[in-house]
């Protein structure tokens, strides 16, 4: 509140011409002094002054940035029954529409910017994300209030543009369900002043449904009645640069929620994330290599016993010219067991009872940055039998260029 | 244990505060040419830091988490603009959680609002025509008239924000503009020689040294800005090359050389690499950074 009024005060301090700095200010004649000395013979020697003035760069307006990104893809199954968990995965044989994302972001003031994600699914619409995010808090800190993906571990915040891979991992989708975790809530991140990059977020949100709070959420969704009906998310980013070329994002997130049964128990997920990127800076053209991988803990509480289940996956993916790339995923999902080492049935998920592996494997061709085609095969191990997969996933972006995350 | 962390972070927080108490104005630029400028013109009061290397090809720069730390007490931050720095500059503001470096802020300078840009789009354009700018070539700082305008736009910022040292700042952006003119009076012999010679180019990254040297750029290596080589385009470039009688293919270091280099022997002349940008990082002047380019391009072409 403070850092707002401060804010705004420096805003108006600004908007009353020059007095500006309490300090000494002999710096308007001297302005005049440099611009005068130099405007003389900038005329003469300097085609760039005579040269129409600057009208403004296009055409201006206030209308928001706007990005439409769109993924379809032809997915073809060995088994109709398989167990792709992601909300924006390729389900049906044939053709798909994963998504059309409409992403609309702009500065709301000078304290705000507002971002805002719908996307479009073949049965119709949802409010991805929308989020007003704090641009001068002060004290290093942040906030972002509206609906958003919670930033726990590395892939939950991005969408679907963002991964290497057609499909979500399955260990997110089984934890935190097919769209990601998200809700509506608070989030508060500090950006501590170490001298690496020491990042802590804690964000408090509401328990969806079983699409983005699946292990909180239950089957009729959580009521409020206090604090402990909320989700809690916490995770500790950290980057290394290890040299110029090499670089090392390290995260560990927790996330504590009702269980869905209304009996008072709690779900916990624990998670680490670690992704390393080589890119070589003396190289020309465009080099990669990045190691990506997760890991996900789970304790709930099952058939009256304490339960716990891991799972989580490791990619790598290779960028070999500007517009080629190839990637293989390993995943594992154990199926939940009691302190005694027991398989507990899970109702979310009755038919795990057995460790689940998927490897995948694809290739990419990038015509542009905003165009992309994939080829990826998959074998699940399932529960009963194996399940082939493959797909071949075409991503297509127009409008605003959306800026890079690393 | 949460205890000890915290006191750690106290403790970590304590030693970082205390130097900066007398800290110098510290300046973030997004490329090494913005940065050796900035050291020109601030001198000893500022601390200048650079988010690139001349060897990374400054549309596409990992907006790595160790830069938004770099910009998190930045009190003012240089962008060459244009949409040059689109694809990470945004998440590192934004990550930055630093009030004055962001888009509007008055430490947040964008360059290109001080030159006046070539290639400014007079239609209508779109993506089927590659990369494209729509505010026009950010590429201005291999025009030292450029390079001039911007010093001293940076030198007026810096006494805006650092009222006390303006008379400084003002010394030292007379002596920059003084030690740059000199130069490029000393130039004067160079730029005879290049004018009107006919040059390939990789990306559209000269058309500010060619106006300013009066090389004349034959054609491009990209057929269009972006978008890598294609066969076709390449043989159109040889002839229109031979036509035109231009030999030598000049381009930045840190574009891809292999289609370069077979131009080049297409033409039974040679592939020229100008530096990236100033080496700001190895105590290189914009104005030697500007000399060597123009030694290279006067031996070369």
């Amino acid at each position: 509140m403070s850092a707002i009024a401060l804010a705004a005060s420096a805003q108006i301090a600004r908007a009353e011409a020059p007095v500006t700095e309490p300090a000494a200010k002999p710096a308007a004649p001297d302005l005049a002094e440099i611009q005068a000395a130099l405007a003389a013979d900038q005329a003469a020697a300097d085609p760039q002054a005579t040269r129409s003035p600057s009208p403004g760069a296009g055409v201006q307006s206030l209308n928001p940035d706007i990005a439409v990104i769109a993924d379809f893809a032809l997915a073809a199954f060995s088994d109709p029954d398989h167990h792709q968990t992601g909300g924006h995965d390729p389900a049906e044989n044939g053709f798909n529409l994963q998504a059309l994302e409409l992403s609309l972001g702009s500065a709301v003031d000078p304290y705000f910017r507002f971002d805002a994600g719908l996307v479009f699914g073949e049965e119709g619409v949802e409010l991805e994300e929308a989020y007003a995010t704090t641009l001068d808090l002060g004290s290093r800190l942040q906030a972002r209030a509206g609906q958003f993906l919670t930033r726990f571990g590395r892939l939950n915040s991005t969408h679907l543009h963002a991964w290497n891979f057609v499909d979500q991992p399955f260990a997110l989708g089984r934890v935190f369900g097919g769209d990601g975790n998200r809700g509506l809530g608070l989030e508060l991140s500090w950006l501590t002043p170490l001298p690496w990059y020491v990042e802590l977020v804690a964000s408090a949100t509401k328990v969806g449904e079983d699409a983005t709070a699946r292990s909180f959420a239950g089957e009729d969704g959580v009521e409020v009645e206090g604090p402990d009906d909320l989700l809690y998310v916490a995770a500790l980013k950290q980057f290394f640069p290890l040299s110029n070329d090499w670089s090392l994002a390290f995260g560990v997130s927790g996330a504590l929620g009702p269980n869905g049964n209304q009996d008072g128990d709690r779900a916990e997920v624990y998670g680490m994330d670690a992704y390393l990127k080589y890119r070589p800076l003396k190289e020309t053209g465009r080099t990669e290599l990045t190691l990506q991988m997760e890991w996900l803990l789970r304790r709930r509480k099952l058939e009256e016993r304490r339960s716990l289940d891991a799972g989580g996956y490791g990619e790598l993916v290779v960028r070999f010219a500007r517009r080629y790339a190839l990637g293989a995923r390993y995943e594992l999902g154990t199926p939940s067991y009691d302190e005694h080492g027991h398989v507990v049935d899970d109702p979310l998920d009755p038919e795990w009872s057995s460790a689940r592996t998927r490897v995948s494997a694809q290739a990419s061709f990038l015509p542009s940055e905003f165009s992309r085609l994939r080829l990826q095969g998959s074998r699940d191990s399932g529960f009963s039998k194996p399940v082939w997969a493959a797909f071949l996933a075409a991503e297509f972006a127009i409008g605003a260029h959306g800026a890079h995350r690393f | 244990m949460i205890r000890m962390i915290f006191s750690l972070l106290l403790c970590a927080a304590c030693f970082w505060a205390a130097p900066r108490a007398e800290a110098k104005l510290s300046v973030v630029a997004t490329t090494p040419d913005l940065a050796a400028l900035a050291s020109a013109v601030g001198g000893e009061r500022v601390s200048v830091k650079a988010l690139s290397s001349p060897a990374q090809d400054p549309h596409w720069v990992d907006a790595k988490p160790s830069l938004a730390l770099e910009l998190s007490h930045a009190e003012l931050l240089l962008a060459v603009g244009a949409e040059l720095e689109l694809g990470w500059l945004p998440t590192l503001q934004l990550g930055s959680r630093n009030g004055r470096v962001q888009l509007g802020a008055r430490g947040f300078l964008d360059c290109s609002t001080l030159v006046d840009l070539l290639e400014r789009p007079t239609t209508r354009v779109d993506r089927s025509q590659g990369d494209i700018h729509p505010s026009g070539n950010p590429h201005y700082l291999l025009d030292p008239r450029a390079a001039e305008r911007v010093a001293v736009g940076i030198g007026k910022r810096l006494a805006e924000l650092d009222p006390e040292g303006s008379s400084l700042y003002l010394e030292r952006t007379k002596a920059f503009v003084t030690s740059l003119r000199d130069a490029r009076a000393r130039f004067q012999k160079s730029l005879e020689k290049l004018k009107g010679r006919p040059i390939v180019a990789y990306h559209r990254s000269l058309a500010y040294l060619a106006e300013w040297t009066g090389l004349v750029v034959v054609d491009h290596i990209e057929s269009k800005p972006g978008v890598p080589p294609d066969p076709r385009h390449v043989a159109e470039l040889i002839a229109l090359a031979r036509q035109k009688g231009a030999r030598t293919v000049v381009q930045e270091a840190f574009h891809p050389t292999r289609t370069s280099q077979l131009v080049a022997e297409k033409l039974a002349g040679k592939l020229l690499r100008i530096p990236g940008a100033t080496n700001f990082q190895g105590g290189q002047s914009y104005v030697a950074f500007i000399e060597q380019v123009l030694k290279q391009l006067t031996e070369g072409v």
